[in-house]
């Protein structure tokens, strides 16, 4: 045994040391030395003269689906119309259809970064349009490196809109600031007195809304803000912090809430204790059938209980009475449910969409026609440059009031929403408070 | 077995048959030997996409391996080992980030690494000392509390953590340094660092396993009773073997970073540890193999259906997979060729082949030897 062994170290060592030096010898890899990135005015992967390639990597399965897969179907859906009537015309002169690989990070850090390689592999053009703040920085820094655009995704993440930190993304949607700020100075600026009552989850989303209310807020001397609650986003019931809230005597709540059990849960215990102040509800947990009906916020003859709810939004959404009635609307509702117009393996959406996601997708969906209509040459570099020149562009199904601003550096491309009040059948936009 | 029926010829063929040449010492070491020497060549004929996701399985493996130590080999159901993965991601990726407020220099990685296996070493420690008290499903439940209450305090000491978005340091730590660059991509370095660490924490492991420790484990995940009669303290053991897992898996999480230059609160996420256990039987717990067909498992079994468009079918695939596996090879994929043996050997005995899940032969080495 022990001869055997002595044995096997030197043959594994000899072994080794030839093969070590014959890989290393072999290192080519398409004849070139290794290098970061061989910029040129050669064209970047994922375009030809007659194609373009778009990744998507979003959660298409698991909890966050059904966000997710708007997320990636109303860019497919537009784009399927627009190839279908011939492609986009390019500011190279050439006329290019728009293909979308879907890649399903299932809301896993790990796996979205992943699938980035993959879709390197692939040789995707630029990444778009995608869901999810950890999972997009999961390969923030592995596409900045690579020179993959990373764009048009949606995330509150502020980190994405700095152009000295970001060069090659940029975000769609308003952060969590600019929609908590829009809902401050409307309050600020009714002039009456007012007791703010606020609950913020304790993370990055309630922390932003919370500070762009204060900023909106200014030093207004009508809004006393009265109690600031915070809970973990893993809480199972906000009782105990509806109570406290109520017991101050607030007249409005500043609810910075994004789960959607926990909001409803909310509205039930303010009624169950009688506290009705007007509600500030972000826009992911205003949705009338998602979380007022279920809240009880809308009492038999369809009115609201609560003096007032607001929430935020830049958008239309698809569950409204006027949209389906609306041309683009009908253009929308058919496209998204088009099978022709999705990838394989893609499920399309089966009938009107949950999710304002797919409304948001279609928007950004706009924006990179108009970036691909401005880019001179097929290069990632040139598209960067494009799509950072667009401003004051009114995509469909954006609300009066708001545009499409890609200049502005440290915003997402739409950084404008107006405040909208609930009216027992959908939300109107108020220019005030009351 | 009765002593009325006829004794089993393939067990006293099995018996004096000598040593068959697949189970010599010299076979093994040059397999590994050759195995070695192809995963070192690999990198530089495969594309950058295969380097990438084999650099993510050695990465599992890895943490696998840990969960392997205290699960397969001593016996004890660890619900939280994702948990010290995400703290070896995290020491690495602060350290990298912030450098505690010190100018580290080119140490900075080794220093990050080193973190990655103590911390969470000493954590795996502390809580051994209370979980291994308790025996069987009392440990898992004790265990299970980690990554549910490290996931709040990942995002509850942003300033530290990067909170919820999670947080990445400079990707220079682990790209192709300056004095290796023109010979290696970014792809191959990190293969190639990936497959050192691995390597020499697999090798640390198959030594630890066939020694005095490794008998150690072997006798209280058989019978605490008989061990403590043997002089061998079930805690301290226990707690030993706590302990090396909980450092493996920070090993595994300074990997973690090493591939993505990324870590979140959601690396710690519960269903994340539910998985690596199960990847633990599907690559067979309690051999040295085992965690490296479960980083395999691990990876591919989301990374496949995804790359072929139909990541819906995800879960499905991954139920099917461990359900055969439960049914067919249950000492998992590792003892894939144990079993084609003794099907082939016993299938001149057999008048019906038979559906049925072979049962274990006497005097067959148990699954905690490989």
């Amino acid at each position: 045994m022990k001869i055997t062994v002595t044995k096997r170290r030197a043959l594994v060592l000899a072994a080794s040391v030839g093969v070590l030096a014959l890989g290393l010898a072999g290192c080519t890899r398409g004849g070139g030395t290794p290098s970061g990135d061989d910029s040129g005015a050669a064209a970047s992967p994922g375009i030809t003269d007659t194609t373009i390639t778009i990744g998507i990597d979003t959660p298409l399965t698991g909890t966050t689906a059904g966000p997710g897969n708007c997320t990636a179907d109303g860019a497919i859906a537009y784009f399927g119309g627009v190839n279908d009537a011939g492609g986009v015309k390019f500011g190279d002169g050439k006329t290019r259809k728009v293909e979308f690989k879907l890649y399903d990070d299932k809301y896993d850090p790990n796996t979205a970064s992943s699938n980035f390689q993959q879709a390197q592999s692939d040789g995707v053009f630029a990444m778009a349009l995608g869901l999810g703040t950890p999972t997009n920085n999961a390969w923030k820094q592995a596409a900045l490196d690579a020179g993959v655009p990373q764009v048009l995704i949606m995330t509150g993440d502020p980190k994405f809109d700095d152009v000295s930190e970001s060069p090659n993304a940029i975000g769609l949607v308003p952060k969590y600031q600019d929609e908590g700020e829009a809902f401050g100075k409307l309050l600020a600026a009714d002039g009456k007195q007012h007791k703010v009552a606020i609950i913020e989850q304790n993370d990055d989303y309630g922390k932003g809304y919370v500070e762009g209310f204060k900023a909106g807020i200014g030093d207004s001397k009508n809004i006393e803000i009265v109690s600031d609650l915070t809970y973990e986003p893993t809480d199972t019931s906000l009782d105990g912090q509806v109570t406290q809230s109520a017991a101050t005597g607030a007249d409005v709540l500043f609810n910075a809430v994004s789960v959607t059990p926990l909001a409803v849960g909310e509205l039930q215990k303010a009624q169950a204790i009688g506290w009705k102040p007007s509600i500030f509800a972000p826009s992911n947990t205003s949705s009338p059938g998602g979380v007022l009906t279920p809240g009880g916020a809308i009492d038999a003859s369809g009115n609201p209980v609560y003096p007032g709810i607001y929430s935020v939004s830049f958008s239309n959404v698809p569950a409204a009475p006027t949209f389906a009635s609306s041309e683009n609307g009908q253009k929308f509702l058919d496209a998204i449910k088009n099978p022709a117009y999705y990838p394989a393996g893609a499920s399309p959406q089966t009938g009107v969409p949950d999710f304002p996601h797919c409304v948001w997708s279609w928007i950004g969906g706009q924006i990179l026609d108009q970036a691909f209509q401005k880019m001179t040459s097929p290069t990632r570099d040139a598209f960067m440059e494009a799509l950072r020149s667009i401003s004051g562009y009114k995509a469909d199904f954006m609300l009066e009031g708001t545009s499409v601003d890609t200049t502005k550096d440290g915003s997402p491309a739409i950084s404008t929403v107006v405040v909208q009040k609930f009216n027992g059948k959908g939300y109107a936009t108020v220019q005030n408070f009351g | 077995m009765s002593g009325l029926r006829a004794p089993n010829t393939a067990v006293i063929a099995a018996a004096t048959r000598p040593t068959p040449w697949w189970r010599t010492t010299w076979f093994r070491w040059t397999l590994a030997a050759v195995v070695f020497l192809v995963l070192v060549v690999i990198p530089f004929i495969a594309d950058p996409y295969s380097n990438q996701t084999m650099t993510r399985i050695m990465m599992w493996a890895v943490a696998i391996l840990g969960l392997n130590v205290v699960m397969g080999y001593a016996g004890q159901v660890s619900l939280g080992q994702i948990f010290f993965v995400g703290v070896g991601a995290y020491a690495t990726a602060i350290t990298l980030k912030s450098h505690w407020g010190v100018d580290l220099g080119l140490l900075g990685a080794v220093i990050a690494f080193v973190l990655a296996a103590v911390i969470p070493g000493v954590l795996g420690f502390l809580v051994a000392l209370a979980a291994a008290r308790l025996r069987g499903i009392a440990i898992a439940m004790v265990t299970i509390a980690l990554p549910i209450v490290g996931v709040p305090l990942a995002k509850r000491f942003s300033d530290l953590t990067g909170g919820a978005p999670g947080i990445s340091p400079s990707s220079k730590w682990f790209r192709t340094p300056d004095w290796l660059s023109g010979l290696l991509y970014d792809d191959q370095y990190r293969y190639l660092l990936a497959l050192v660490i691995a390597g020499i924490v697999f090798l640390l492991v198959a030594f630890l396993v066939r020694g005095k420790f490794g008998r150690a484990f072997a006798i209280v995940k058989a019978n605490e009773s008989v061990a403590s009669a043997m002089g061998i303290s079930p805690y301290r053991t226990k707690v030993l073997a706590f302990t090396i897992a909980s450092a493996i898996g920070g090993i595994g999480g300074f990997l973690y970073v090493v591939v993505n230059t990324f870590t979140s609160p959601d690396t710690l996420s519960f269903p994340n540890s539910i998985n690596l256990i199960i990847a633990t039987i599907v690559g067979g717990a309690g051999t040295i193999i085992g965690p490296i067909l479960g980083g395999v498992y691990f990876q591919l079994v989301t990374q496949i259906p995804t790359a072929l468009q139909a990541s819906q079918w995800t879960t499905v695939i991954q139920g099917i997979v461990i359900l055969l596996v439960l049914f067919l090879l249950p000492g998992g994929l590792a003892s894939l060729p144990r079993v084609i043996r003794r099907l082939t050997a016993k299938r001149p005995d057999r008048h019906v082949g038979t559906g049925t899940a072979p049962a274990p032969i006497p005097g067959n080495p148990g699954t905690t030897k490989e």
